[in-house]
């Protein structure tokens, strides 16, 4: 493969040969998606991202009539209430129900963790309140661009955060329900508190120059595998027996825990209301779905509620007893977590083999076939699609991109160390390939063990384009669990439990043991609160552009860092200074995240989740109290890491080594964008896109020198050697800082979006990327264009070093079509991923698409509705995504036949 | 008597819904946002006789529960154990 070649298929076509569809013929033909999946597919692709006051009206209304409670209680008693009162709505068509909110793609405010935008924009929303309606025609026709995004307000909808359209008559409602909270929410309280770090001031500089990204409490849960056992192994009528049993155990009993033994007693009070809440919330679908089948005429719709009905009376009291309803319980829990807090990467995990045993007693009864499985699962993929992210705009577009990387596991080991594919996790591959959404993304968890069939499955799906199943490995997961939960006692076995947190976040779980069948099955869950609230995404080239300017940033004039004054006369002198800046950021930062999520776990104890993941309920402890089996979860998460090494690459050669240019004159250069205007003024944020000024004549040849300068990406040892370099200074550096959980940091290397909005604030890079150009994306993504060697030189590039080390690497490669057409092309992406991960790369995910396509679909969003793309760990709606990130996947660079 | 308030209506998104009858969209403003001959009116607060006081923008004092406490009209009611029309 390569960047230049020309494939067969475009000769011929410019020689006017059309080459029929015979590259394979023994190729899959998939088939279409059920009829109840395209029904509800087309009202999906008409509907808004709406929030609502609803649920936050009964959380809000239950917290303060029970002020004065024990936190943990009072905290179950508003999360109940706030589930027991969402409206249920189903669909027609509909198997699986309930949702985030009333409306399908539906979320809410959460006021008790951030109060300030809706307190301090108060009078203005009730202003657009009180405004005069447009007119009929427009309040019923304007439709927001970018989706179900609701850009802008129209009639009588408010757009909140660029993405939500939130009801005018709510709107006093949303002011009425966040005045209560001026002063006490998590973001309003931790901020008093992080003030009294004397580092403060130096964290705000950070923050106000993006070289982070956005505060803990904007997200405090997700990025972490939640844990189905409880349900499925007890239902919730056997859970509230248990918190009775416990309460008789423990209550007025402080063990000899003198600091937490007291408080078992109110985690199992509060553990019960909560399971009443989600008992109602099931209920509540089941008496809709009734009446729905009093008024309903059509027999086959009227039988269908019945049965929806049926299932969520059973579901609210009893343990699961078929696939359906075990899928339907996993359904409310999921989405019962993501209702307590903005969260984002709550992730379902190895699914396929947690409900497995449900599947196999359907087969094997004759109660379900295949295609009924493969159904529901078509279903449940709309239901998790359907999940919304309610936080600001910077975090749901700059950050998340819309998506919220409920991740879905497959392959990797058992608890006896065998493979752990099973029958189900082909019809998961299956739905996902007939289905297209963005969510459940799809993993797998490649091992030397997986069976071939299996992973040429995955490859098939792989190479339909939906940026799903990506690829990692599960001996290099696996040796990163061990590495870093050994000192909690983590064993081989619990090791194999481990799988993706959020888009690829490394979360360490545990098996248990479901009874189910007269069997005993060991399933994989969750056994940690988030693998991702830490230090986030810290924008290492504008550390290294802050290095050169001696601590001002040139783009606003504010001098973020002391000035260093030194005179950087050696490479080794200039990486230590950047060095100093980056350990000054992960300190202040740290202390100030750690002050959030300690003011969180305080105020705002997670209650579901802490129903839910072991060994909180063994413990009589939740999640903020380290009931979970592991803790050692907080990160430190990177961006821009292939720019920041190919700048230090460039400098390093051009500066140090050749000496062509000055230091000095390279800062010039890239302050003055080499003479380019910058991408903020251009609104064209692709590297490739230059547009010159009367000074470009004056810095061509040093432009010329930073752009022929070594990248990675090519196994070129001159730059992999910086890499290998920083990587080893990294592992020991996060290492040093603890988080609130009084464990050390690791490094997540994840971009998600914020390659773009980081990009956007830093000058031009002395590797020839122009101001306000996105980053690289990923950690080990070659910067876009600038891999000519082939896919193999990049694998070479990324394995310089031992990527267990650290919690993740991500790789994205952009592929052509027909470079994976018909079986051979199948076999061939196989190759691939299998080439990476015996080199001991943890990640690879791919694009399978044509950059032409993409270019039409930015200019004709409307044409390509249903269009998806592999970002940076997740796949989104092409329509859904800012333009920034949009350039920078057009111009990755696209390998051909 | 908009489609909005009725049993029947099925919650979409903010600018429409579902007719559980005939499974078509309808709106919640504008044209076609008036109910039909078989509307059967939702659960709202603004029903229930508990309710009272609202002001311009619909929030009022409820007292169905243990605790009075402020509601707003528009917000549905058919979770709500002390709802009474």
């Amino acid at each position: 493969m390569s960047t230049t070649a020309i494939s067969l298929d475009e000769v011929l076509k410019t020689r006017g040969i059309v080459v029929p569809d015979v590259a394979d013929p023994q190729d899959y033909k998939i088939p279409e998606p059920k009829e109840s999946t395209q029904r509800l597919m087309e009202i999906y692709y008409r509907l808004k991202v709406t929030a609502d006051m609803e649920a936050p009206y009964w959380y809000n209304r239950i917290w303060w009539e029970n002020e004065g409670d024990v936190p943990v209680i009072r905290r179950a008693k508003a999360m109940a209430a706030c589930l027991s009162h969402i409206t249920p709505t189903i669909l027609p068509y509909e198997k699986l129900v309930m949702g985030k909110a009333k409306n399908v793609r539906g979320a809410f405010p959460f006021p008790w963790v951030c109060a300030s935008f809706f307190n301090a924009q108060a009078n203005a929303l009730m202003n657009e309140v009180d405004a005069p309606a447009e007119s009929e025609a427009d309040s019923v026709s304007v439709v927001g661009s970018g989706g179900g995004n609701v850009t802008k307000s129209y009639g009588n909808v408010i757009s909140i955060a660029k993405k939500f359209g939130v009801r005018k008559e709510e709107i006093p409602v949303l002011v009425k329900t966040a005045k209560p909270w001026d002063g006490c929410s998590i973001e309003d309280v931790s901020a008093v508190y992080s003030a009294y770090t004397p580092e403060y001031p130096q964290e705000q500089r950070i923050m106000d120059a993006v070289i982070c990204m956005f505060d803990s409490w904007a997200i405090p849960q997700g990025r972490e595998v939640i844990n189905y056992y409880m349900p499925l192994e007890y239902g919730f009528d056997r859970i509230l027996e248990l918190c009775d049993e416990k309460i008789a155990q423990v209550m007025g009993e402080a063990g000899t825990d003198g600091v937490l033994g007291m408080a078992r007693g109110y985690y199992y009070i509060a553990m019960k209301e909560i399971t009443k809440g989600l008992s109602a919330w099931c209920d509540n679908h089941a008496r809709q779905a009734e009446y729905l089948a009093s008024v309903e005429t059509d027999p086959a719709f009227k039988a269908n509620y019945q049965e929806i009905a049926k299932v969520m009376h059973n579901v609210a009291h009893k343990k699961p007893a078929s696939f359906r309803e075990a899928l339907q319980i996993t359904l409310c829990c999921h989405l019962g977590v993501v209702n307590e807090d903005p969260q984002s990467g709550l992730s379902i995990g190895r699914l396929g083999q947690v409900l497995q045993p449900y599947y196999e007693k359907e087969i094997t009864d004759g109660t379900a076939t295949d295609e009924d499985i493969i159904e529901l699962l078509e279903l449940y993929r709309i239901k998790i699609t359907c999940i919304e992210c309610f936080a600001s705009a910077g975090v749901s577009g700059g950050v998340l991109s819309g998506n919220t990387f409920n991740n879905l596991s497959m392959g990797g080991q058992t608890y006896n160390g065998l493979t752990a594919v099973t029958p189900l996790e082909y019809l998961i591959i299956e739905a996902g390939m007939r289905n297209r959404t963005p969510q459940p993304t799809l993993s797998v968890l490649y091992d030397e063990k997986t069976p071939e069939d299996f992973l040429m499955k995955a490859a098939s799906c792989t190479k339909l384009g939906l940026g799903y199943p990506a690829w990692m490995n599960n001996q290099t997961g696996m040796n990163f669990m061990l590495r870093n939960y050994a000192p909690e006692g983590m064993n081989l076995e619990d090791a194999r439990a481990w799988c993706l947190g959020g888009c690829l976040e490394s979360a360490p779980g545990c098996f248990q043991p479901l009874h189910y069948n007269g069997k005993v099955t060991m399933i994989p869950g969750g056994a940690s609160p988030t693998c991702g609230t830490g230090v986030h995404f810290i924008a290492l080239p504008k550390v290294l552009e802050l290095v050169l300017t001696n601590g001002l940033d040139k783009r606003t004039g504010k001098q973020v860092y002391p000035p260093h004054d030194r005179k950087l006369e050696t490479y080794e002198e200039m990486v230590d200074q950047w060095q100093k800046y980056l350990e000054v950021t992960i300190d202040v930062v740290n202390k100030v995240n750690n002050i959030q999520m300690d003011v969180w776990r305080v105020k705002n104890p997670p209650v579901v989740n802490s129903m839910l993941k072991p060994d909180c309920f063994q413990k009589g402890a939740d999640i903020g109290m380290m009931g979970s089996r592991y803790n050692a979860t907080i990160n430190y998460e990177s961006c821009g890491t292939i720019t920041y090494i190919n700048a230090l690459a460039s400098i390093k050669r051009n500066v140090y080594d050749e000496k062509r240019f000055t230091l000095a004159e390279m800062t010039d250069g890239m302050v003055n964008n080499f003479g380019f205007e910058p991408a903020y003024k251009t609104g064209v944020f692709s590297p490739d896109s230059r547009t010159s000024t009367a000074d470009s004549p004056r810095y061509d040849k040093l432009f010329a020198a930073c752009v022929n300068a070594p990248k990675y990406g090519n196994a070129d040892n001159y730059v992999d050697s910086l890499l290998k370099a920083y990587e080893e200074y990294m592992f020991g550096c996060t290492r040093r800082f603890n988080s609130y959980y009084g464990k050390p940091l690791y490094m997540c290397q994840i971009s998600v979006s914020t390659h773009g909005p980081q990009g956007f604030v830093t000058l031009a890079s002395a590797d020839g990327r122009l101001a306000g150009t996105t980053y690289s994306d990923g950690s080990l993504s070659a910067a876009a264009g600038t891999d000519k060697n082939g896919i193999y030189a990049i694998f070479e590039s990324a394995t310089v070093y031992d990527q267990s080390m650290e919690q993740n690497s991500q790789m994205n490669l952009k592929l052509h079509p027909t470079a994976v057409r018909g079986l051979n092309g199948t076999r061939k992406l196989l190759d691939i991923v299998r080439a990476y991960m015996r080199k001991g790369g943890f990640h690879v995910q791919f694009n399978v698409v044509d950059s032409k396509d993409l270019r039409k679909a930015q200019a004709k969003p409307e044409s390509y509705r249903d269009l998806m793309v592999r970002v940076a760990g997740f796949t989104q709606y092409w329509c859904e995504i800012g333009k920034p990130i949009q350039d920078e996947v057009i111009y990755r660079t696209e390998y051909d036949a | 008597m908009r489609h909005i308030d009725c049993k029947n209506y099925i919650n979409l998104d903010c600018e429409k819904g579902l007719c559980a009858l005939d499974k078509a969209m309808v709106p919640i403003d504008g044209e076609g946002s008036e109910g039909c001959g078989r509307f059967t009116a939702a659960e709202k607060c603004g029903r229930c006789t508990h309710f009272s006081e609202p002001d311009k923008h619909g929030i009022g004092t409820c007292r169905g529960m243990a605790k009075v406490n402020w509601a707003y009209a528009t917000m549905n009611a058919v979770t709500c154990t002390a709802f009474k029309a």
